[in-house]
């Protein structure tokens, strides 16, 4: 179709060229321009408008907040995404049994993917506050006598944040997960019982490398959506534990500095392309070996 | 499981932890919105103590009177119906016909386009949010439903056409070149053949794209100065620290969204193609 590309083409074409034009200049006009802005505004200097300082970044290099935003970023996909695939897979496997209350299960795992993030966000409000339901609990099991305060920064304010995470998306994961344990044929199983495989010979060298593909796909989708966090950390943690996203935000909205603001998101897609990159390039690295 | 891995000792600690942990997560994904509506009906004494009963303890309709008496419940409901529904069909007007085109390209040519699709996902949000605000702030168009209607399009075009896509390809080719052997021209095949037999699937992806429009945050509140959309009200509340009417509010965002859901599992389970191939 591209090649020879010329009046005749268009001419044959016209109908297909009508029908995806719009959709195509939509996608460059609200999506890539405009991020092609972010990153020439990143460069940019406030004053003089001129391109190619390095200044902004200086800038929020050299800003305490910056530094937190990135570290919390890259700890919350890090721990966030150990602790949904793993729950994931095990909740995955756990349906791939049949116990009574199985088809329960199902439904109530799909709660939280009916519910928008930012309310699961405000309910989990109410579990962390200093005078929420998760610090009564822990003082009536007499684990603590004095309230936490979980969105005070630090670890636990992230471990929050992660679970609150958790909450919203094992979900899909499981979904995800499942469609691709419901692909591994039978006979698999029964070969490797045939052979006197155990459960976790089983488990390791027959589920988990057949259930790779579904894995990479949950990982890099997951991975992008932890980078990008925005609405739970917003709405948990305020100020005390940006992320880049959120950092970004209010760069520009309560210091008014689009440029800074630029800078940030500008890392946080570099970061987010390194990521995938890298992570594609280990996977199929991987698959040259064997 | 087989027999023979029955009795391992990891197949016995399986067996042992089974149940316990069906109802650790059973307890997990339920408490949360359980509290949510405790919340909402709860009397301030209930909740604005230093030890917070599991149960309610004094029930009151009161935050929910308040939030329909107080009237800045319609305004942001309106807006973000609004802004959904007119996203919803613009989306569909603009991905149904570069979707069916997509899903008929050579392999490589539609693998490379899906791709791109997928690319856009990477973007952070705040990264487009940012510049389009900062234009749409030279145009007048923040605060606007407009202004709102094609900053989510720019987030729900990739999303749905990717949907489309898929809809399409299971859409056998026979079909539309069957109507254009009877005389049908690729316009008329196209508009009476092909989207009549896709439209439980345009539908459910017309479903999806509603949703994340009326859930959606990030470019609302970057292109928001006062009007806000249900849920920035929400979130205001939350961050006046007004418990209750958050918990109401939260409520109310999500109602739509249980009842979409609900319909959406209908729509999957239509059979709707099946029929024509074999027919």
């Amino acid at each position: 179709m591209l090649k020879n590309f010329g009046w005749k083409t268009i001419k044959k074409y016209k109908l297909e060229i009508a029908m995806l034009t719009p959709l195509v200049l939509y996608i460059i006009g609200l999506t890539f321009v405009p991020i092609f802005n972010t990153i020439l505004m990143s460069f940019q200097d406030p004053l003089t408008k001129e391109f190619g300082t390095l200044d902004n970044y200086k800038y929020i290099f050299g800003r305490p907040e910056f530094k937190d935003a990135f570290k919390n970023t890259l700890l919350i996909t890090a721990i966030g995404l150990t602790l949904e695939m793993t729950f994931g897979l095990i909740i995955a496997l756990m349906l791939m049994k049949k116990f009574r209350g199985r088809g329960l299960f199902r439904a109530v795992l799909l709660v939280p993917l009916g519910v928008p993030t930012l309310v699961s966000a405000v309910m989990l409000t109410y579990v962390f506050n200093t005078n929420g339901y998760l610090n009564e609990l822990l003082y009536r099991l007499n684990l603590i006598q004095v309230p936490i305060d979980w969105a005070g920064g630090g670890m636990k304010t992230i471990l929050m944040i992660v679970v609150a995470d958790m909450w919203k998306v094992t979900p899909m994961i499981v979904l995800l997960l499942l469609a691709g344990l419901e692909s591994i044929s039978d006979d698999v199983y029964e070969a490797s019982a045939i052979d006197g495989a155990s459960t976790w010979q089983t488990f390791w060298n027959v589920t988990l490398p057949l259930l790779k593909p579904s894995i990479t796909i949950a990982l890099i989708l997951r991975a992008i959506d932890a980078f990008r966090i925005f609405e739970l950390p917003m709405v948990l943690a305020g100020r005390s534990t940006p992320v880049l996203s959120t950092y970004a935000y209010q760069e520009y909205n309560s210091y008014n500095n689009p440029y800074t603001s630029a800078a940030g998101s500008t890392i946080l897609l570099v970061l987010i392309l390194i990521f995938i990159l890298g992570y594609l390039f280990i996977v199929e690295r991987e698959k040259g070996v064997k | 499981m087989v027999k023979g891995q029955e009795n391992d000792r990891l197949a016995k600690i399986i067996r042992i932890l089974f149940w316990p942990t069906v109802i650790m997560v059973l307890f997990f994904l339920l408490v949360p919105v359980y509290i949510m509506v405790k919340v909402s009906l709860s009397a301030p004494e209930d909740i604005l103590t230093q030890h917070p009963p599991f149960l309610i303890h004094n029930f009151t309709w009161d935050h929910w009177i308040k939030v329909f008496e107080s009237g800045n419940l319609w305004e942001p409901f309106k807006k973000s119906f609004t802004v959904a529904t007119t996203t919803t069909i613009l989306a569909i007007m603009i991905a149904a016909p570069a979707s069916y085109v997509i899903s008929r390209m050579p392999k490589k040519v539609k693998y490379i386009t899906i791709l791109t699709l997928f690319l856009t996902r990477m973007f952070p949000e705040v990264g487009i949010a940012l510049p389009i605000s900062v234009k749409f702030l030279e145009l007048g168009l923040l605060d606007t439903n407009l202004g709102l209607v094609l900053a989510h399009l720019a987030k729900e075009l990739p999303f749905i056409a990717w949907i489309l896509v898929g809809t399409f390809e299971t859409i056998p080719r026979e079909l539309e070149q069957a109507a254009m052997v009877d005389g049908a021209s690729r316009l008329t095949a196209l508009t009476k053949v092909v989207f009549p037999i896709s439209l439980s699937g345009i539908a459910v992806a017309a479903m999806f794209v509603w949703l994340d429009s009326w859930n959606e945050f990030t470019y609302a509140l970057y292109l928001t100065l006062s009007d806000r959309t249900l849920p920035l009200q929400t979130y205001y509340y939350i961050m006046r620290g007004d418990w209750f009417q958050s918990a109401a509010y939260a409520t109310i965002l999500t109602i739509p969204v249980v009842i979409v859901t609900f319909f959406l599992q209908r729509y999957l389970k239509s059979g709707y193609l099946s029929g024509a191939i074999k027919g």
